[in-house]
């Protein structure tokens, strides 16, 4: 035998080991197990062979192992041969075919007893009954003889017929890595968890016959069920090992299967039920299964606990009902306690954000995570950068679902401010990208004018958005113009470029008589009967309106109004006579 | 050929007493388990709703058992009291306070302590957060977490629990208790004014019609007199902290539009939430017909769909502005009662959808604030009936005559105390009548 540290070949399939390590895989009745015929195989085995065999040494490598006994051809197909079929020996070829074959004749037992009478391959010890010639015929649509040749080759080469299932340990805590001694004791611990599951049952079976006074039999008695003190302890003594089986086997099981009352780990905790009176106002017909959960959730909380259980038992609470803030302070509050890894807890957090796109306590759980993980990272530059990318790529796979989530733009505002975004041209271009895709999604632009009025590079502290800033260079409030123009000429009917504009220009303390030009242009012979006005836009021929004010065109600004209240927008009439008297007396 | 003027709908009222009957009756679906830490607040809606359906000196039999819990203003179990929580339960005690007894409906309230605690959730920047916890691992005393996001909700909440507790109680009389920093709100939330003039949960966000309504209340809570005042009165705190007050009512207004019926209104089954529901007209022009005006929506946000609560958040902004005229209040009625009511009475948050407690309560408020014959009048910074407000000021008025009787008390049990030790009184004082 070859010593076999890593990947199992071929060669691996030699009759020495097949007997012992495929002993309880799925492997068919097989009574001879031979090599591959192949001398290619064996010449392998013999050189790159040692003479100590070495048994695989993880789990991993014995499913491998397992794996590769099972189909020996395919495995020197695949390995050795590039996957030619051509590069195996004629006599391979037909091995290979044949196992194939017969491989599917023997996974159908069932036509084996229906239709016995059919004549079959009898007396070779593989597979089973004498379905086979049916199957074969549908198989290969080749009579008796082709089902006999398929088995006499599948005979003689000894080649398995069931081959072994490709999976690997994935209940073992350390995956397929887990040793293999390791594994053989984690699933003796597996059985004895059983067992003591099994005892437990048994007694809670006993105590329910005690409360309804059932009568046993005892060595010919009949007397009345009656649990011991003694059974009682150890009852005790079992459910405190089986949580910690459970925590060491599965990291716990609590808050999983929603039956936390019958949870050994959760034995020592007395959930606090809360009582409602008969008739209580507003009350929720919620399950019982959240019911028991808050009521255990009230006991921890109430006790100061912090800890892996409960932690779990906010995740059960919160896929439940992902709208109740106190969970979610107290999970915080547990991930802080426990110093859990917040990035661990981000990305945890990143897919109940996307199964929860209308909540508000996601978002708020998520800036308090921010807040705590930021000085780990504030002095290190590309470490804001890395997560900066990283909110980014989620943000925006969030609000592809969802592109005028409120709570997800106002976290990415407290974002941009806390890792000081503003010069961030991604930030600017993912921005940019939305208002392409959506001229009217409000909130880019309203993050936009956020972005760039702000940027602290540029901004006086303190000023409000409603206010002029005279730090803000003249150049930015050009770009910001020509991009609002450029974007109302879209849809000139879009409020929101239209508010971006006239914000823009406050802030750069320009007149709005500036892009009076523009505006004009969306409206044609104003006051010049039904037939010769036409309007595009409410929107400018309102800005036209206050740019009249302004010049101190009373009697123009007065008309636009008119017009407004009479015909473009008779909706607002109330508002747009309300402007007119401003007109008169500003408000 | 469709009538040119349809009569105008009619408000049914005694359906709409028979779903939140319903609602008052049996638990709610479990629909509303995401909103379970919020029970004050549904119950809120409930029983607010009923008061706005009965205005006096309808009798509003059946009503009045349902207490709700008191003292305890968190919304669940343990610990956590909760800044909305304690607004609904103050409001349920005066929405249920027996006839007669009004001046009683606060009993039970811890006044000074509701008043202490509303003054640690203000941050430093003026505004306010919902819940106080204390994170693990900090000392005594020390590590004291002001929960909840940056929302003007809070700060609405934070001026309207202050107005229906504090009083005009001056320092140095008993019952006096310290204020929060009244203005630092007024300046946290006149910083939060948008480009655009709307307000949102500060500046740096979008603007929203809910917040707008929220902002404006709040200031115009600060200064409002103790008692016998409407919403609508001069808020000077109000004025002088709206620093675009022409843009805030442009960016109101414009929450208005009108609404056509999708094409595909026909398809019941969509309840595509999002499905966009402002659509323009081929012509602008064609905005003026008088069957394109029939219906008019408010939104919360720029181009976004209808929605009936937020008629409501608009036209209670305008109201507490004094400025309701600006509203194109017929077609925004249509609007509520022919799209948004329901069948079995409630109002659905869109078009053809079920209605819901949170969108039914604010149907009706929207109508209230207008005037709507039938329903009691509405305090439109208060959302609940005028009424109401005047139970709020006397049992608020109740609790202070007993926090100065209490104080009374305390200064006596101090003297007997004192003269137990001395063992006897002394002679001045019995002289002078003690």
């Amino acid at each position: 035998m070859p010593p076999k540290g890593r990947k199992p070949k071929a060669s691996d399939a030699t009759p020495q080991t097949t007997n012992t390590t495929t002993s309880h895989t799925n492997l068919a009745t097989t009574t001879t197990t031979a090599p591959p015929t192949s001398s290619t195989a064996t010449a392998t085995a013999s050189t790159d062979g040692g003479p100590t065999p070495q048994p695989p040494q993880t789990i991993r490598a014995r499913s491998e192992a397992r794996r590769a006994l099972s189909r020996p051809y395919e495995t020197l197909l695949h390995q050795q041969r590039g996957s030619r079929l051509a590069a195996l020996a004629p006599h391979e070829q037909s091995a290979w075919l044949a196992a194939r074959v017969a491989s599917r004749l023997a996974r159908r037992p069932a036509l084996s007893s229906s239709s016995s009478s059919l004549s079959g391959p009898t007396g070779s010890g593989v597979g089973g009954g004498g379905g086979q010639a049916v199957v074969a015929r549908l198989a290969c649509g080749g009579g008796n003889k082709t089902v006999k040749e398929v088995w006499k080759v599948v005979n003689e080469a000894s080649v398995p017929l069931r081959s072994a299932a490709k999976s690997i340990g994935k209940e073992g805590g350390g995956g397929g890595d887990l040793r293999v001694e390791e594994f053989e004791k984690r699933w003796e611990r597996q059985v004895w968890l059983s067992c003591l599951a099994v005892e437990s049952r048994w007694f809670q079976v006993r105590r329910e016959r005690e409360r309804r006074g059932e009568r046993e039999d005892k060595s010919g008695d009949e007397t009345v069920v009656v649990v011991t003190e003694q059974e009682v302890f150890e009852e005790t003594r079992r459910r405190k090992e089986m949580a910690a089986l459970t925590r060491e086997l599965y990291g716990g099981g609590g808050g999983r299967d929603g039956k936390l009352g019958l949870d050994p780990e959760w034995d020592d905790v007395q959930p606090v039920v809360l009582e409602e009176p008969e008739g209580a106002l507003a009350a929720i017909a919620y399950p019982a299964d959240y019911g028991e959960a808050m009521a255990y959730l009230r006991a921890v909380m109430q006790a100061k606990e912090y800890s892996p259980r409960c932690l779990r038992l906010t995740e059960y609470i919160i896929g439940m009902n992902p709208a109740h803030y106190t969970v979610w302070l107290y999970r915080a509050a547990n991930v802080f306690a426990l110093k859990l890894p917040i990035p661990d807890e981000m990305a945890w957090l990143n897919r109940v954000a996307l199964e929860n796109l209308k909540n508000y306590q996601i978002w708020h759980h998520r800036h308090l995570l921010v807040e705590n993980y930021f000085p780990a990272i504030a002095a290190d530059p590309a470490a804001i950068e890395a997560f900066a990318t990283q909110e980014r790529l989620f943000l925006q796979k969030i609000l592809a679902e969802d592109t005028k989530n409120y709570h997800v733009w106002s976290y990415r505002s407290y974002l941009v401010g806390k890792l000081n975004l503003f010069g961030s041209a991604e930030e600017l271009r993912a921005i940019e990208a939305m208002i392409d895709d959506d001229v009217r999604n409000n909130s880019a632009w309203s993050h936009r004018f956020f972005l760039v009025f702000s940027n602290p590079a540029h901004a006086t502290p303190g000023v409000a958005a409603t206010e002029a800033d005279p730090k803000v260079p003249a150049a930015v409030v050009d770009r910001e113009v020509e991009y609002a123009q450029q974007k109302i000429r879209l849809a000139p009917q879009n409020q929101s470029g239209w508010n971006y504009l006239r914000g823009v220009l406050v802030k750069g303390g320009r007149k709005l008589g500036t892009v009076e030009e523009f505006a004009s242009g969306f409206v044609k012979g104003l006051g010049e009967g039904e037939d010769g006005e036409d309007v595009l836009s409410t929107h400018a021929l309102d800005l036209l309106a206050e740019i009249y004010a302004e010049k101190g065109d009373k009697e123009r600004a007065d008309l636009s109004l008119r017009r407004l209240g009479q015909k473009w927008d008779r909706i607002r009439v109330g508002y747009w006579e309300w402007r007119r008297k401003c007109l008169e007396a500003p408000a | 050929m469709p009538d040119p003027s349809p009569p105008e709908p009619v408000l049914d009222i005694e359906r709409h007493l028979k779903y939140w009957k319903m609602c008052l009756q049996t638990p709610l679906p479990h629909h509303y388990l995401s909103n379970e830490g919020n029970r004050m607040a549904l119950a809120y809606f409930i029983i607010n709703s009923i008061a706005i359906l009965t205005p006096p000196p309808r009798r509003r039999a059946g009503y009045e058992q349902w207490e709700p819990e008191t003292g305890a203003h968190d919304a669940e179990g343990p610990g956590l009291a909760n800044l909305p929580a304690t607004l609904f339960a103050l409001q349920l005690l005066a929405l249920l306070a027996d006839e007669g007894d009004e001046a009683g409906a606060f009993r039970g309230v811890d006044r000074v302590q509701t008043l202490r605690w509303l003054r640690r959730l203000q941050r430093e920047d003026g505004s306010f957060g919902e819940v106080l916890r204390r994170m693990p691992g900090e000392a005594e005393g020390q590590g004291w977490f002001i929960g909840g996001g940056y929302d003007m909700r809070y700060c609405y909440i934070a001026a309207s629990i202050r107005w229906m507790l504090r009083g005009a109680v001056r320092e140095g009389e008993t019952g006096w208790v310290e204020d929060f920093d009244a203005e630092g709100l007024a300046r946290y939330i006149q910083r939060s004014q948008t480009y655009d003039g709307g307000f949102a949960g500060s500046s740096q966000e979008e603007p929203h019609a809910g917040y707008a309504y929220c902002a404006i209340a709040a200031l115009s809570l600060l200064d409002r007199p103790v008692s016998n005042n409407t919403a609508a009165q001069h808020s000077a705190t109000l004025h002088a902290n709206i620093r675009d007050m022409p843009g805030l009512i442009h960016w109101l207004t414009s929450r208005q539009f009108v609404y056509l019926e999708p094409p595909n209104a026909d398809d019941e089954d969509s309840d595509d939430e999002d499905e966009v529901n402002f659509l323009l007209p081929q012509r602008l022009a064609d905005l003026s017909l008088a069957s394109n005006t029939r219906h008019v929506a408010c939104n919360g946000r720029c181009n976004k769909v209808a929605d009936t609560c937020y008629t409501w958040w608009v036209g209670g902004a305008l109201a507490n502005l004094g400025q309701t005229g600006l509203l194109d209040w017929a077609p925004a009625r249509r609007f509520l009662l022919e799209k948004m009511a329901h069948r079995i009475g409630g109002f659905s948050k869109h078009p053809g959808g079920p209605p819901d407690v949170y969108h039914a309560c604010f149907g009706l408020t929207a109508l209230a604030v207008v005037g709507e014959p039938g329903l009691s009048e509405l305090d439109s910074a208060l959302a609940v009936p005028v009424q109401t407000v005047r139970v709020i000021e006397q049992a608020r008025a109740a609790l202070l005559e007993r926090a100065r009787e209490d104080g009374a008390r305390l200064v006596e049990g101090a003297m007997e105390m004192g003269l137990a030790m001395r063992g006897s009184k002394p002679a001045w004082l019995t002289a002078v009548g003690g």
